[in-house]
């Protein structure tokens, strides 16, 4: 039997070492020409080619193009779209395309085909399915929307993601996406999914020439392996990095670290129809009983990041510094539940009409912080009384629950710039009925009423006025409590520069990125 | 041989006993202000990346630990014993359909198999004991089958058989008392199993619900620390080498002495 | 000939109980899930925003959720019979397409790190197995016990830090780059070897103690030559049958492996499908790898049975 003579010790150990070494399903970090790689990393998972799922991964490796875009603070600016206007009568919206924008496949974009695409969109789950809209039209460069009500937060929606523009070529019969065809400066060549895409620099791209033509996107689902990755060095941007991993960074090399604040609130969601929350004095009570301050320090390794109401200062519009923070004052809570008429039991726990004060807290495991913080919580609230029994899932059951009803208590982070104007999402989280990431069961009408007017579109001072009413109510009222504000942060290797975060996180900006040193590394 | 097990053994008993005693504080008292501290004088073993004490925990882990791994490895342990006796005593069909079964069941993935259970009934401990026992009871089976058939082939069972004697005194005084080591060995390697099946589902996050102290679940909540703060990971680890240790000391020295 | 047709048709009939049984569970964990279960999966594949009462019902006319139980699941057999594994819950593609693209990457990994653990342990167990009870047998008797009780994941962390952070030898993580295989392979290698070392070990032992082994370095043969005559053959038997029951500690080890390397294979699509309550695709998943282990195991048996001429004459 020769071929077990392939057992030849110490020989063979070191042939497999070497082999496995060697081994493994790609190419190296340069492309057939020579041309450098960029290496980059996240944590989302490319696992459809329809933008209704996946497509912010397509918008942010700058392969598909929006028609509007948005500046840092979420405000619309000219994408594929020069320019827009409302009509008179605020019934319908008239956009100009740019002339001449090509796919990667060569054809051309028009209006007929861009309303095609939103027509599309529409019809699915995403962004536009929300929106008052009665017709979408065009022609030539020109593209109309009709609406049954005035809506000035057209604009911004159209910034989203899941209405990026694909190539005609791109969809199956069918209605399916069989292809992801964009206009963005790289063109997508190679897709493995869930996990990795590869794409180069498009022959017809109408901008500037980038210095990065070729790139890799590899998605890392768990925090300490992107860790790792952003450690040894093997991407050269590695996004969604972990509290402890910023920290370590920051420590250790600090010039290789992007930090900004998104506008992203770690909340904690409450079914304000549950008998034992729907008074607001049970709901303050939670919240005094919340360390925010702690919390921050510990977990989140930024004690600046401690909520003192919904939106962090970097949202100007959205935050009024003159409002009392919330703080903590487990006393207080204390004295208000005993008002409602809680008592505590021989377990420290509050009981009232033989009812204990225990709720079942879910908590999404993608955010390796929440688990944490939930654990935290529970702590803190069962030194006023209160039990909390943990059950960590996925984040899709969050919004499933609240419409079997069946939702007590959730922790999430919720991005307020999904809809990139933060007065998009708070209308779909806090309109009548509420939002699966907003309020459950909360009948307050003036919040519902400001951000109606708010929609349609009113003067800046008018504006001013209702939102700082709207932000007033939600801290009064609590239909969610929040807990701590978020900070994204990104890790650059030694080969390139320029890097920048997105606070909106439309984009990875790799257009923008230089190489540092002139020959190919690697 | 056998005393170093014993006394490693002893060594964590008393940690688990008298742990959360000589320390005072609960297990789930948390500190934020004092998270992941080193090991020193006010802390013997640092506090994890709540500020609760790590030394509690681990007494707490231990019996938790423990109780489960054992509870499990029992629950395979039982009715592999019994069923690989069976087969061995009766023979014929029934040995057949048994060892049939056996063959059927070891490919079955144990680990998958309590993953799917947990992913349906997270948190809950049940999963733990049918998956484990599912897959695990075979591998008993097995050994105590082929032991057996060799016992009850042998002059010693043939004489007490003719000498009248019953099977419950032939089982009692000929053939579990040869079959001890080996199941000794084996019950040490499915309580590693077992506690590391508990790692790995805190690990994919279907794991016991926070704040139960566990070793495995331990593990791998400290798993992110591991640079910031490195005996976090290391005491669950070196008490569930100790344990399994002292265990694999005394099955070996019992087979030893056969 | 009569032993090899027995042999395929138990492992016929194994592969039959165990794909049935599978099946079953996946069924009744189906009909567990809390609420409404279409609702459920209708939401998954169209968006929350978008499910229509019309589109629940499309749902469980699919899946033949309004039938009772029994019927549904014979429903739920036929369709396995015919190989139509359904459709993701999730992504709405056919489980079969997503499950062939993931295989070779497991089958990869898995190959590569069987390949690592005989060439580990075949050497260390060959000569431990040579001086039983001497230094080397203890320290692979506490080697064993050791990689036993660490966690794959916390192994795999290890292996990291030794060979990608300190030594900058091959990539913490991905499947893109060169090299990607090896640590992923070398960590499941590890836990394989553990046992497997111990099995060889024990073989060596037993063959090297045998008469005809005693006869050949009498007759002349060097020591070398002895083992590769006699003790090879013989070692390689017991070896690759316990090879085989460790398979199954491979597939376990693959699921958490491929989630810390981000190795996109069957192991990484199961935890999403775990977490995403997909249950076509969990069944899926975890068909393929027990019949995986079961063809596997008949293959394994087809080779001891060429190797060993005892076994052919029943």
């Amino acid at each position: 039997m020769t071929s077990l003579a392939v057992f030849r010790s110490n020989r063979f150990l070191v042939v497999a070492l070497l082999a496995c070494l060697l081994a493994g399903c790609g190419d190296s970090g340069s492309g057939p020409a020579g041309e450098r790689l960029l290496s980059v990393s996240a944590q989302w998972e490319p696992s459809s080619l329809d933008p209704a799922i996946s497509g912010y991964v397509y918008t942010r490796m700058q392969i598909a193009e929006t028609l509007v875009n948005a500046d840092d603070e979420g405000q619309p600016l000219p994408g594929l779209a020069s320019d827009w206007r409302e009509s008179g009568d605020r019934l319908s919206w008239h956009f100009t395309l740019l002339p001449g924008v090509r796919f990667h496949d060569g054809s051309v974009l028009d209006g007929a085909h861009a309303a095609w695409v939103l027509n599309r969109a529409r019809a699915r789950a995403g962004a536009l399915s929300g929106a008052p809209i009665a017709a979408i039209t065009g022609s030539g460069n020109e593209l109309i929307i009709q609406l049954t009500r005035p809506y000035s937060l057209l604009p911004a929606l159209l910034a989203h993601s899941s209405t990026q523009m694909l190539a005609p070529a791109s969809f199956a019969p069918d209605g399916s996406v069989k292809a992801v065809i964009g206009t963005g400066p790289y063109a997508l060549v190679r897709i493995t999914p869930p996990q990795s895409l590869e794409v180069r620099l498009s022959e017809y791209w109408r901008g500037p020439v980038p210095a990065v033509t070729a790139a890799r996107y590899l998605a890392i689902g768990r925090a300490e392996s992107r860790a790792l990755i952003a450690g040894s060095g093997q991407a050269d941007l590695v996004f969604d990095l972990d509290a402890l991993a910023t920290e370590r960074l920051a420590r250790e090399t600090p010039e290789r670290l992007v930090s900004a604040t998104t506008p992203r609130t770690v909340i904690l969601l409450l079914d304000a129809g549950h008998p034992a929350l729907s008074d607001p004095r049970a709901r303050l009570a939670l919240s005094l009983a919340v360390d925010r301050d702690r919390i921050a320090a510990a977990i989140l390794r930024d004690a600046t990041l401690a909520a003192s109401q919904l939106m962090p200062p970097t949202i100007a519009d959205w935050h009024d510094a003159t409002l009392p923070a919330l703080h903590r004052d487990p006393a207080a809570a204390r004295a208000l539940l005993a008002e409602l008429g809680w008592q505590p039991a021989a377990d420290g726990i509050l009981v009232r009409d033989g009812q204990r004060f225990a709720l079942e807290l879910r908590v999404p495991s993608n955010r390796p912080e929440l688990p944490v913080v939930a654990a935290a919580l529970q702590e803190q609230l069962r030194a006023i009384g209160v039990r909390i029994d943990i059950v960590v899932g996925n984040d899709g059951d969050i919004p499933l629950l609240h419409h079997e009803g069946t939702l007590e208590l959730a922790l999430g982070a919720r991005n307020y710039a999904t809809l990139n104007d933060p007065g998009a999402t708070l209308a779909q989280d806090f309109s009548h009925g509420g939002g699966d990431w907003g309020a459950m069961n909360w009948a307050e009408t003036q919040v519902a009423q400001a951000l109606q007017a708010l929609a349609a579109g009113v003067d800046p001072a008018q504006g001013a006025l209702l939102r700082r009413r709207i932000v007033g109510e939600l801290q009064r009222g609590l239909p969610v409590i929040p807990i701590a504000w978020y900070r994204q942060s990104l890790a650059v290797s030694e080969r390139v520069s320029g890097a920048s975060l997105d606070p909106m996180q439309r984009s990875y900006r790799l257009d923008a990125l230089r190489w540092k040193t002139r020959e190919p590394a690697r | 041989m056998i005393r170093l097990g014993l006394s490693l053994l002893a060594l964590l008993l008393a940690l688990a006993v008298f742990g959360p005693w000589l320390t005072g504080v609960s297990a789930s008292a948390q500190d934020l202000e004092r998270v992941l501290m080193p090991p020193g004088l006010g802390e013997w073993l640092g506090t994890d990346n709540l500020g609760r004490s790590v030394v509690t925990r681990l007494a707490y882990a231990i019996r938790l630990s423990t109780g489960l791994a054992l509870l499990s490895v029992l629950s395979a342990a039982v009715p592999g014993t019994a069923l690989g006796l069976l087969a061995a005593w009766r023979g014929g069909w029934v040995e057949r359909l048994l060892v049939m079964l056996a063959d059927a069941v070891l490919a079955l993935p144990g680990l998958l198999l309590v993953l799917i259970l947990l992913a349906f009934a997270p948190g809950a401990i049940w999963p733990f004991y049918v998956g484990l026992a599912l897959v695990l009871w075979v591998e008993y089976f097995r050994v105590v089958r082929a032991q057996a058939r060799t016992l009850l082939a042998s002059p010693q069972v043939e004489a007490a058989a003719l000498m009248g004697f019953g099977w419950p005194y032939i089982l009692r005084c000929h053939l579990l008392p040869e079959l001890l080591p080996i199941l000794l060995t084996l019950m040490t390697l499915g309580v590693a199993t077992a506690v590391v099946a508990l790692s790995t589902a805190g690990y994919i996050g279907v794991g016991l619900r926070p704040p139960t102290a566990e070793l495995g679940l331990m593990i791998s909540e400290a798993f992110p620390y591991v640079f910031e703060a490195p005996w976090l990971i290391i005491a669950p680890v070196a008490t569930l080498l100790l344990l399994i240790a002292g265990l694999a000391c005394i099955a070996e020295a019992l087979r030893r002495a056969r | 000939m009569k032993r090899i047709g027995l042999l395929l048709a138990t492992r016929l009939a194994q592969a039959l109980f165990l794909a049935l049984g599978i099946s079953t569970l996946c069924f009744f964990l189906l009909r567990a899930l809390p609420g409404d279960v279409a609702f459920r999966i209708a939401a998954s594949r169209y968006g929350l925003d978008m499910v229509t009462t019309a589109a629940a019902e499309a749902v469980r006319a699919e899946l033949n959720l309004d039938l009772p139980a029994l019927r549904a699941l014979g429903h739920w057999w036929v369709a396995l019979l015919r190989f139509d594994l359904g459709v993701s819950a999730i992504t709405g593609r056919a489980v079969w397409t997503e499950l062939a693209q993931q295989l070779g990457h497991t089958v990869q990994l898995a190959v590569a790190a069987v390949a690592l653990a005989l060439a580990i342990s075949a050497p260390l167990g060959v000569r431990a197995g040579l001086n039983p009870g001497g230094r080397l047998d203890t320290a692979l008797l506490a080697g064993a016990l050791l990689l036993r009780a660490i966690p794959p994941f916390l192994l795999g962390l290890l292996l990291i830090i030794a060979f990608a952070l300190i030594l900058p030898l091959a990539p913490a993580a991905g499947h893109l780059e060169q090299g990607t295989l090896f640590l992923p392979a070398l960590t499941l290698a590890l836990g394989l070897s553990a046992p497997l070392a111990r099995i060889v070990r024990d073989a060596m032992a037993q063959v090297s103690s045998t008469p005809y082994y005693a006869f050949s370095r009498t007759k002349g043969l060097s020591e070398a030559a002895t083992f590769w005559r006699h003790g090879l053959r013989n070692i390689a038997v017991p070896v690759l049958a316990y090879l085989a029951t460790q398979l199954v500690f491979l597939i376990e080890g693959v699921v958490v492996i491929e989630t810390l390397f981000a190795w996109p294979g069957i192991g990484h699509a199961l935890i999403h499908a775990l977490f995403g309550r997909d249950v076509p695709m969990i069944q899926g998943v975890v068909l393929v790898m027990s019949l995986g282990i079961v063809l596997f195991n008949a293959l394994v048996d087809l080779v001891c049975l060429l190797l060993d001429p005892r076994e052919r004459t029943v």
